[in-house]
């Protein structure tokens, strides 16, 4: 199971607007940042050199890891996709 | 625009499309409200439907109409290290014969069927709708809003039924604002393709006979486990971890499943496979004591929004516990409809039938299962020590034997630590 492919496994209608937005001044003062590697779908990459926290929402697997275990509220919206866009599971 | 109807249920999972399914046939004009463009899309276990009383009641022959992989004869758990494994395995002619014990199903079939039969009941089903906010007039609940759309879906009563992080639950403050990821876990699974024979020969499994197993061990320490479920043609292979020892560990969920994947004994069971889907969902397992209020004023919450899942480390069940709490709530929305009241004093009834039923009886029974699967032996030490003293045991090697019940002792002390195996046992004792 590689990661990078997994859009060739589990099929999404991407949405243009994402349905999760981060504070990233939020993210930069954290102390913890389990988002990165709790993320099933790894959605979440900090850059130590940068010092920011990237977010892309076209591979969420809209699971909740992450509203779970942030511990710093850095979510300015939090909610599922639109009503038919995101994830889209045929068997599972 | 507005539309109008007797009850609202959101979320056309288990939960919501059996209450649905109940309250319709009473008579009620219901509408379930899905944010998937058909049940079921959005919906993701590790695989096992355990038997469904409730369903059962209203179908009969559940399991000629429902659309099943295969029903569970065979339970396993193998405790496993990173280069040895020690299996126990359960089968039984009772497990083989209706009504079955449970079964593996696909959700995107299975849900996308049970709310197909709550709209032949005559429930309204809305597709790809996403409950924005609830609609609050003279300070009660009178509806939803759809995001994205304008006007409301109006009704004097809600079942929220939109899953483990139920923001439905959370506007009407029923649920705490915040989750503790010492209550969570996460799930994700791979599933495999695998010709319907080779699984049959393999497993050891007839007809439509399937395969539950659970492994202990293959987590690198993180609290969690392993699972492998046979479908009819495919296998569902995964890994369930507590988020906040995930976070902890710094190890990502697709490592861990791709090094339990990659273990020796574990990855020849699934040679020739084909990966074909990828996914993952929260769980609630923090038990009884995680429970959120579970109504109030025009609203009652049911299945995952109301953290009912009963994970205690044997049996992991919350589909079972969703589609009971669903039915049990509807039949509270028909009383309500009855008294012509949807206040809380009405709809506490709701409580009181899950107090009275085994949903409740079994979670307040395993409240302290949670604490049992915050011992993080389990996961490392535990199968070490298995794995190891069997090893010692089997082993042939020219030099004497040492008793078993010596071995056991010198194994214990060494990997555990006598207190430490003593509390333990006492932990599980009062948590099963």
């Amino acid at each position: 199971m590689n990661i990078d492919e997994i859009f060739d496994y589990t099929s999404f209608t991407i949405d243009r607007e994402p349905h999760i937005v981060l504070d990233r001044e939020v993210c930069t003062s954290c102390d913890q940042r389990g988002c990165v590697n709790c993320c099933p779908a790894r959605c979440y990459t900090w850059s130590e050199a940068e010092g920011k926290m990237t977010f892309v929402h076209d591979g969420c697997l809209e699971c909740g890891t992450c509203y779970v275990v942030c511990h710093k509220n850095a979510f300015t919206r939090w909610s599922y996709p639109r009503g038919g866009y995101g994830v889209a599971y045929r068997m599972t | 625009m507005n539309r109008e109807f007797q009850a609202i249920v959101v979320g056309a999972g288990p939960a919501g499309s059996s209450a649905a399914l109940t309250m319709a046939r009473a008579g009620l004009d219901v509408a379930l409200i899905e944010r998937g463009t058909f049940p079921g899309e959005k919906n993701m276990f590790g695989g096992l439907l355990h038997r469904m009383t409730s369903i059962e009641e209203v179908f009969p022959d559940f399991w000629e109409r429902a659309p099943l992989e295969r029903h569970i004869a065979k339970k396993g758990t193998t405790f496993m290290t990173g280069d040895a494994s020690f299996h126990v395995q359960h089968e039984c002619t009772g497990f083989d014969r209706t009504p079955y014990n449970g079964y593996t199903v696909f959700r995107p079939r299975f849900d996308r069927w049970l709310a197909e039969e709550a709209v032949a009941a005559g429930a309204t089903l809305i597709n790809r709708s996403t409950v924005e906010d609830l609609v609050i007039k003279n300070g009660r609940i009178a509806g939803v809003t759809i995001a994205g759309r304008k006007g409301e879906i109006c009704a004097p009563v809600v079942v929220a039924a939109d899953g483990v992080l139920s923001f439905t639950a959370k506007k009407a403050g029923l649920r705490q604002p915040r989750f503790s990821p010492d209550q969570m876990a996460v799930g994700v699974k791979a599933l495999f393709d695998m010709p319907k024979e080779v699984i049959d020969d393999r497993f050891g499994l007839v007809r439509d006979q399937g395969f539950a197993n659970e492994y202990v061990g293959v987590t690198a320490g993180v609290r969690g486990g392993g699972f492998l479920y046979t479908n009819y043609d495919t296998v569902s292979v995964g890994i369930v971890v507590h988020i906040s020892s995930l976070r902890d560990s710094g190890k990502t969920p697709y490592d861990l499943l791709n090094s339990f994947l990659e273990q020796p004994q574990f990855t020849k069971l699934l040679r020739g496979g084909r990966l074909m889907e990828y996914s993952a969902h929260v769980i609630p397992e923090g038990g009884y004591a995680m429970l959120p209020e579970l109504y109030g004023d025009g609203i009652l919450v049911a299945g995952d929004a109301a953290a009912l899942c009963n994970a205690t480390g044997v049996n992991l069940e919350g589909i079972n516990l969703a589609s009971h709490s669903g039915i049990l709530a509807a039949r509270t929305v028909i009383d309500a409809f009855e008294r012509k009241d949807f206040s809380r004093k009405t709809l506490k009834r709701y409580k009181e039938r899950l107090d009275l039923s085994w949903v409740m009886q079994d979670l307040k029974g395993f409240r302290n299962a949670p604490k049992m699967l915050h011992i993080d032996r389990i996961y490392n030490e535990y199968p070490e020590l298995v794995c190891s003293m069997m090893e010692h045991i089997y082993r042939i090697d020219g030099t004497p034997k040492t008793s078993i019940p010596k071995l056991m002792l010198r194994e214990a002390r060494e990997k555990i630590g006598l207190k430490n195996l003593l509390g333990d046992l006492f932990t599980a004792w009062r948590a099963l």
